[in-house]
């Protein structure tokens, strides 16, 4: 896996940095002295492989995981999972998770005055195709308030994490909602500093995913750091 | 021509929903390997208060275990003989990318690894874990900032 100085000042600007002070929980928890670099080709394995028996086809439509549907705008989600060079990325493990229409998440933690979803729980997992594509089924996310900062309100999201071919590959990420008004709003959105970048995580409205009379289309498609400059290409899979 | 990899964004303080069917259940791998190493310790923030909404993945040659700090900030998680070494990414709230380290179970493990090259000497006991005094047992803490913040290198 290349990680040259270039790569490294690239990725200041698409990818956020640990210390983002707008974000308040950044402030005491951001490693702030300096990052130490690792010798060159250092991640020579691979990450760990997930195996198609633990997943079941429930757990890529959240709609269906209780006894009556969930309340809420009905979405599939597809798009196409790929490295730096535009290879798939096959049987990659896409977790995911979510608050219902309302915009309250099922956890403990989430204090949000707004109803819990009796039939939903907002948790799915997948293992992208052959072609490196994904497809689920859910209902769009609502907007809900937080503390970080006076009427502070995050956008709608969905987050994913991925596995990809090794360590840096790994990647946990939040997909938004094209023409949300609370986008420029939301730090830790605009923490990332290159508009194309933060652009990339605004998935796109697509017809031609849309399921006629059942759910709106949306795609979001992910690029995952790659691994062809390692020594361990031939390795087998 | 080269894609940008999509950017990271913060698991967030409600990951649990997403991420707990993949949490590794220590007791039952130590169940299967007896002489497996229980590795526990604190994630604590710059105020070196626990910090009770973080996930660690440990990264080793055919090994991978996922756990959570409980709500003490403490993390308990049992490591197959044969790992002295993990790689860890520390995701949390207020983290809007992974944090990488390492842990070495036990000072030797860490003497002339490559990896720690590039680490001023005073701070390489931020990666060693210690052995308790209770049998394959070691302790390993995870400050993320302070005098003694632990070494996170560039990814």
């Amino acid at each position: 896996m290349t990680n040259s100085a270039d790569d490294r000042e690239a990725r200041k600007k698409t990818q956020p940095p640990y210390l983002y002070p707008a974000y308040v929980s950044t402030q005491k928890r951001a490693p702030l002295k300096p990052l130490i670099p690792l010798p060159e080709n250092h991640f020579s394995f691979f990450g760990p492989v997930f195996g198609h028996d633990a997943i079941r086809p429930a757990d890529a439509d959240l709609t269906r995981q209780h006894a009556g549907e969930p309340l809420g705008e009905r979405i599939v989600v597809s798009g196409k999972v790929v490295d730096e060079d535009g290879r798939p990325v096959r049987g990659a493990l896409v977790e995911l998770w979510q608050a219902n229409a309302a915009g309250r998440y099922r956890h403990d933690l989430d204090n949000h005055a707004a109803p819990l979803d009796p039939n939903f729980t907002g948790c799915g997992r997948l293992l992208t195709n052959e072609q490196g594509a994904y497809s689920f089924v859910s209902i769009k996310p609502g907007a809900y308030p937080w503390r970080n900062h006076e009427n502070g309100w995050r956008p709608a999201h969905i987050h994913f994490s991925l596995f990809g071919a090794g360590i840096l590959s790994r990647l946990v990420t939040q997909m938004y909602f094209p023409g949300d008004p609370l986008l420029p709003f939301d730090p830790v959105f605009n923490s990332i500093p290159d508009e194309n970048a933060r652009a990339r995580l605004v998935s796109a409205f697509d017809l031609k995913t849309t399921k006629p009379g059942y759910a709106l289309g949306y795609r979001f498609d992910i690029v995952l750091r790659g691994t062809k400059s390692t020594p361990m290409e031939s390795h087998p899979r | 021509m080269k894609l940008i990899p999509t950017a990271s964004q913060t698991v967030g303080p409600f990951f649990s929903l997403g991420l707990a069917p993949y949490y590794q259940d220590a007791e039952e791998t130590l169940a299967s390997a007896s002489d497996a190493i229980v590795l526990h310790g604190a994630v604590v923030d710059g105020d070196r208060a626990p910090i009770p909404d973080c996930v660690l993945e440990f990264f080793a040659a055919n090994f991978f275990a996922r756990v959570a700090t409980r709500s003490d900030g403490q993390y308990r998680v049992a490591i197959p003989p044969g790992a002295p070494m993990c790689e860890v990414l520390v995701f949390m709230r207020g983290l809007l990318l992974p944090a990488l380290t390492r842990v070495h179970l036990g000072e030797s493990t860490a003497k002339g690894d490559l990896a720690l090259a590039a680490v001023p000497n005073e701070r390489i006991p931020t990666l060693l874990a210690h052995p308790t005094n209770a049998p394959n047992e070691f302790e390993w803490n995870i400050r993320m900032q302070g005098d003694d913040e632990t070494v996170f290198f560039e990814t």
